[in-house]
C-alpha cells in the first residue's frame, strides 16, 4: 500500500524542559536622567492616585516605549513612621499590606504578616516594616529572575545633588539557599556583601517568579530623596513620612546606579523522531518526479528509486498540517539509507 | 587523523502553522500531532541527470545544490508534494491524476477568448442559470449549475478526475490491471468554504463528507470509494484510448479509480454580492453584465500524494 503519512508511536515522541536566560541591564541613566520633559518627554510615568511610579525605557508617550519596572514605598501599620501626620499615611500602609499579602504567607487566622528579615517567620525575629518595592515588568523577567544573578547597585552616601558611595545589593548564595515559604513562589535574601552573611544581615527579599524586590528602607542610611528637593533632613525616614510615594520613588531612582539580572524563560519542547526506514519515502509525488507516469530518476526497473527531503510536516488525524520544519539542504533518501530526523516543537 | 565536524545541529526546529495555532488556541484536543510526512517542494527532479557521463555520484549534483526556503507558517503553502512510501523498489511508473475532459459534460469552457476559458463556470443562483436571462445557454459546455436545483445526473455537467498510469499503450496497456498498492481510494478535495462546497454528481443535496475547515476558510472534504455518494468509483475500463469503447477515457495505461463531483455555490454567494465585490471582478458574458470570482479546487490522492488544481469561476448575473 502506498502511503504519504507515517504515524508516530509513543516512543517516537520525547518531551523536555529547557531554560533560556537573558542578561538584563538597567542603568541609572535610563532610570534617572536620560529623558526629560524638556527633551523628548519623560520616561517616568506618575499617576493621579499616587500609589506608584512607572519607569519606561523611552518616553512613555511613544509607541516604542517599553514598561520596565515600577517603584513604590510603604510601611507597616506597626511601624514607628505610621501616624496621621505622615503624608499619604494610609496609602503607604495599603501598599505595604498589599505587597505583604501577595508575597508573605498569612498566619493561620488569615492575617497579613510583615516581611521577615531572614524569611523565618515562625521564629519571629526582625521584621522589615518600612520597605522600598521594585516590581520588574514581565517583559524583563519573563518566567522568573535567575537565582544569584540579581545585582542592584545603589548610591547610599553623599548629598542628593551628588549621590555617592556605591553599595551592591545582591542575592548572594541564592542558588543553594533560597526560600519557598512565600505564596508567590521562591525568594532569596538580599545582602550588601557576599562575606559575613548572617541571618541578621539581609536587607531585603527578591521574589524570583513574581519579579519583585523588597528592600528595607534602612539600607539607605544616608541622605535620601529627589535631587535638589529638600524634605526634612533628607533621611529616608524623613522622606517616608514627609514626602509622597511619588517623591520617595523619585528618591530611589536618584540613588539608582545600576541593576543587572538574568531572566529565565522555560521552554517546553516536544521532540518528534521522524524515522524513515530503508523501504519508506523513496518515491515522490512531486509533479517533476514523473514524465508520462515514468520516474525521471530511473532508467530501468532495477535502478534504485531516490527522493530528496527538504521539509517535514507534522499532522493531526484529520491530515491538517499543524507544524513544519525545514532542512537546510536537501537530504537524499533511497533504499540504502535510513533517516531519523529529530524535530523540536517549542511551547 | 582529524576530528569529524560536529558543529551542525541535527535537531530541526519546527514552526507552528496558522492552523496549528488555531487548533492550539481552540483547546478542544484537535491539536494532537499523530503523524508526519516528508516533503520536497523545492526539488525539481528534472535536474536529476541519471545519464551523467561521470557516473552516479554526479547524478544529483544540481539537486543537492537546491536552496531551501524557510518554513511558511501558512498551512496551505507548505508540503505540496510529499514523499511516498512503497515497499517495492522496482517501480518504474507511478500513477497520476488527470482531469478527464473526454465527454462534453466533463469539459471546461473551451475556445481561447471565450468567457471563462479553461475554467469550470459555476452559477450561484437561479437568476444566472435561467436560459431566458441570457447568461448561459441550456446545457452549455463548462457550466456547472451550482444554485442547488435538482439536476438530471445523466446530462448535467460535472468534474471528473481519473487516476492511473498514464503510460503509452505499447509500454503498459490499460488491459493490464493497476497494481493494488497504486490504486487511490481516498481523495482530499479542497475548496474555499466561503464560495462553495463539493456535492455528489448524482444529487446536489448530497454534500461530500467534510473533514475540516482551516483558519483561511479552506474546506477539506475526504471522499472514498466507501463513503457513499458515488464520488469515487473504480475505473474498470480496459479499452485502449483511441479505440472503440475508450471514448471517455483519459488515462492511457492501467486505470485505478475516478473521482466525480459537482460544485454547489455557498449561501453567501447565493444571497449576497459581498464576496464578488470584495475579491471578484465584473465582466460581460453573452452581452449580459456578470460578476465573477476566480478560484480553484485542489484534489490530492491520500495514498499516492499526487495532486492537481482545477480552475473554477463562480458566476453571478449582475
Amino acid at each position: 500500500m502506498a502511503a504519504t503519512f507515517k504515524r508516530f508511536f509513543d516512543s517516537d515522541v520525547a518531551r523536555t524542559v529547557s531554560k533560556l536566560h537573558e542578561a538584563i541591564p538597567i542603568t541609572g541613566t535610563i532610570v534617572s536622567g536620560t529623558y526629560t520633559e524638556s527633551g523628548d518627554g519623560t520616561n517616568i510615568k506618575n499617576y493621579a492616585h499616587g500609589m506608584f511610579q512607572s519607569v519606561y525605557d523611552y518616553p512613555y508617550l511613544s509607541s516604542s516605549a517599553n514598561h520596565i519596572f515600577d517603584t513604590t514605598v510603604g510601611y507597616s501599620a506597626n511601624s514607628g513612621l505610621s501616624g496621621s501626620a505622615s503624608v499619604q499615611n494610609t496609602k503607604k500602609i495599603n501598599i505595604y499590606n498589599q505587597m505583604a499579602q501577595i508575597l508573605v504567607e498569612k498566619d493561620v487566622n488569615g492575617n497579613i504578616q510583615e516581611f521577615d528579615q531572614d524569611g523565618n517567620i515562625s521564629a519571629g525575629g526582625t521584621k522589615m516594616q518600612e520597605c522600598v518595592f521594585i516590581s520588574l515588568a514581565r517583559l524583563l523577567t519573563k518566567d522568573e529572575v535567575k537565582k544569584q544573578s540579581f545585582s542592584l547597585q545603589v548610591l547610599t552616601g553623599g548629598a542628593n545633588s551628588a549621590p555617592s558611595d556605591i553599595e551592591t545589593v545582591s542575592d548572594y548564595n541564592a542558588l543553594t539557599e533560597y526560600k519557598v515559604n512565600s505564596p508567590a513562589g521562591e525568594y532569596g535574601l538580599l545582602y550588601t556583601s557576599s562575606t559575613g552573611i548572617t541571618t541578621s544581615s539581609a536587607v531585603g527579599h527578591l521574589y524570583y517568579q513574581a519579579g519583585i524586590a523588597v528592600l528595607t528602607a534602612s539600607v539607605f542610611d544616608g541622605e535620601f530623596g529627589p535631587m535638589n528637593v529638600s524634605i526634612g533632613t533628607a533621611s529616608i525616614n524623613q522622606v517616608l513620612t514627609g514626602g509622597t510615594i511619588e517623591s520617595s520613588s523619585t528618591g530611589l531612582r536618584n540613588r539608582w546606579y545600576n541593576l543587572d539580572f538574568n531572566n529565565t524563560t522555560e521552554l517546553n519542547s516536544s521532540i518528534y523522531f521522524c524515522r524513515a526506514n530503508s523501504n519508506e519515502f523513496n518515491y515522490s509525488s512531486n509533479p517533476t518526479y514523473l514524465s508520462g507516469s515514468k520516474l525521471v530518476v530511473k532508467n530501468d526497473f532495477d535502478d534504485t528509486p531516490v527522493s530528496y527531503v527538504t521539509s517535514i510536516g507534522l499532522y493531526n488525524d484529520k491530515n491538517e498540517l499543524l507544524a513544519v520544519a525545514k532542512l537546510s539542504e536537501a537530504l537524499k533518501k533511497d533504499p540504502t539509507n535510513e533517516l531519523t530526523l529529530r524535530v523540536r516543537l517549542d511551547y | 587523523m582529524g576530528f569529524l565536524d560536529n558543529s551542525g545541529d541535527i535537531i530541526l526546529d519546527a514552526v507552528l502553522t496558522d492552523t496549528g495555532r488555531m487548533r492550539l488556541a481552540r483547546g478542544d484536543g484537535s491539536f494532537k500531532i499523530t503523524k508526519f510526512a516528508l516533503g520536497d517542494d523545492e526539488i525539481d527532479y528534472a535536474n536529476y541527470n541519471k545519464n551523467h557521463t561521470s557516473g552516479s555520484a554526479y547524478y544529483d549534483l544540481e539537486v543537492l545544490q537546491t536552496p531551501i526556503l524557510e518554513a511558511f507558517t501558512n498551512n496551505a503553502s507548505s508540503m505540496h508534494s510529499k514523499l511516498l512510501s512503497i515497499s517495492r523498489t522496482d517501480l518504474l511508473y507511478l500513477p497520476v491524476l488527470k482531469l478527464n475532459e473526454q465527454q462534453t459534460i466533463t469539459q471546461r469552457v473551451s475556445g481561447p477568448g471565450n468567457f471563462g476559458y479553461n475554467t469550470f463556470l459555476v452559477t450561484v443562483d437561479e437568476n444566472t442559470e435561467k436560459p431566458d436571462n441570457g447568461v448561459i445557454a441550456t446545457a452549455e459546455q463548462g457550466v456547472i449549475l451550482g444554485s442547488g436545483t435538482e439536476l438530471d445526473p445523466a446530462t448535467a455537467n460535472f468534474v471528473r478526475v481519473d487516476q492511473g498510469l498514464n503510460t503509452v499503450a505499447t509500454v503498459i496497456p490499460p488491459t493490464r490491471a493497476l497494481q493494488g498498492d497504486l490504486v487511490e481510494n481516498f481523495y482530499l478535495v479542497e475548496i474555499d468554504n466561503r464560495l462553495g462546497k463539493i456535492t455528489s454528481k448524482t444529487s446536489p443535496s448530497e454534500v461530500a463528507p467534510l473533514s475540516f475547515i482551516d483558519d483561511d476558510n479552506m474546506a477539506t472534504y475526504q471522499v472514498s470509494n466507501i463513503s457513499g455518494g458515488g464520488f469515487v468509483v473504480s475505473n474498470n475500463n480496459t479499452d485502449v484510448v483511441g479505440e472503440s469503447g475508450a471514448e471517455d477515457q483519459v488515462i492511457t495505461g492501467p486505470r485505478g479509480t475516478r473521482l466525480d463531483f459537482r460544485i454547489q455555490a455557498s449561501d453567501d454567494l447565493f444571497s449576497s454580492d459581498y464576496y464578488f465585490d470584495l475579491f471578484g471582478s465584473t465582466g460581460t458574458k453573452n452581452s449580459v453584465a456578470v460578476k465573477f470570482i476566480d478560484t480553484f479546487i485542489r484534489i490530492t490522492g491520500v495514498s499516492t500524494g499526487y495532486r492537481i488544481d482545477i480552475p473554477i469561476r463562480f458566476l453571478k448575473k449582475d
